[in-house]
């Protein structure tokens, strides 16, 4: 077996055959053993993250940007969530949940959209969150605001 | 009755049959049986690229653990390597090891954890002594920690931890999530806000 390639009888005066065949066993074994590192090392499970800062165990909210925007916060608790901007102060929003607990987040998204509307440059929120919020929900609220514009998120804890 | 070669002599019934048919008479049939190699190649090169554009370079940086259910996000960006504490209902450690038990973080009304925030002081130390051993000036210390917490987890216990870590220096706080869908936010935010 010459390299796999069929080299005819030989001889000065016969034709040389125009087919020629690969050896596909290296080629087979290389594939096996990438397929094999491949699943030995391949991940499974797609985690990502949520970058955020923390303010302290203080309910101070986050400074506001050299741009003038008035500080935007959201009090979590466990029946409302109460955004405000600045001194103005949005409608308490009434916590609902889903049927598989999970708390909906619709009308918080547009309050987030009319909030975009008034000040289209803000881009920094400070959550205050109180004890009693499961860690899922306080992740889903920021998971909202970095798709709503507010990608700086900072976590405090609600005094009171 | 006619005289017949020695040999095999199949049954009647057995006369049609693809296995035992052809004996006798028919001539000899080549043993060589041939395998198909196109398929076997084809199906080979698309796992292989299957594995390929599941491949992560940075490989797991957390250790998945039974009692930590991760919670789900959209807007995630890739994670990356940085010390892990990991939240679950009952335990809290730090790259594995057991710094404090859930249920006694809940009895005291403390701030911080001091077991949490030793054990991450002293990691930065390392990390910094480290890198001033080698004269790495690039890769200074970014405060950068991932959060592995259950999903069920309070936020009376978060906000110890959250706290602790502040204190000891890792301000970039990183929730650990489960990739949902494809909504990953193209560059990483930065955040502000003094911890």
């Amino acid at each position: 077996m010459a390299g796999g390639m069929d080299l005819g009888t030989g001889g000065k005066g016969g034709k040389k055959p125009l087919d020629t065949q690969i050896n596909l066993v290296p080629f087979i074994d290389l594939m096996a053993v990438t397929i094999s590192f491949l699943i030995m090392t391949a991940v499974w499970t797609s985690i990502g993250r949520l970058q955020v800062a923390n303010s302290g165990a203080s309910a101070e909210p986050a400074s506001p940007t050299e741009d003038k925007t008035p500080p935007i916060s959201l009090l979590i608790t466990e029946k409302e969530l109460r955004l405000s901007a600045g001194t103005q102060t949005f409608d308490p929003i009434p916590v609902t949940r889903g049927p598989t607990n999970k708390i909906e987040l619709e009308k918080l998204k547009d309050k987030f959209k009319e909030l975009k509307t008034q000040l289209p440059d803000a881009s920094t929120i400070t959550l205050q969150a109180e004890d009693g919020i499961r860690y899922e929900d306080l992740v889903r609220i920021i998971d909202e605001c970095k798709g709503d514009g507010l990608p700086n998120v900072s976590v405090a804890a609600a005094m009171g | 009755m006619a005289i017949e070669v020695p040999g095999k002599r199949w049954g009647k019934r057995l006369q049609h049959s693809k296995v035992f048919g052809h004996g006798g008479g028919h001539g000899k049939k080549q043993t060589y049986a041939d395998l198909l190699i196109t398929p076997l190649v084809d199906m080979f090169v698309i796992i292989v690229l299957f594995l390929i554009a599941n491949f992560s370079a940075t490989g797991e940086v957390l250790m998945m653990s039974r009692d930590i259910q991760l919670p789900e996000a959209f807007n995630v960006t890739d994670i990356e390597i940085a010390p892990v504490v990991m939240v679950s209902n009952t335990d809290i450690m730090v790259s594995g090891n057991v710094i404090g038990r859930v249920e006694d973080l809940t009895k005291d009304d403390y701030l911080n954890i001091p077991a949490l925030e030793e054990k991450l002081r002293e990691m930065k130390k390392q990390y910094e002594d480290l890198h001033a051993l080698a004269k790495d000036t690039e890769g200074s210390f970014k405060g950068d920690v991932n959060i592995q917490a259950h999903r069920d987890v309070q936020f009376k216990v978060m906000k110890r931890v959250l706290y602790s870590c502040a204190t000891a220096g890792y301000t970039n706080l990183n929730f650990a999530v489960l990739q949902k869908g494809s909504g990953a936010v193209g560059e990483p935010s930065t955040a502000t806000g003094s911890p």
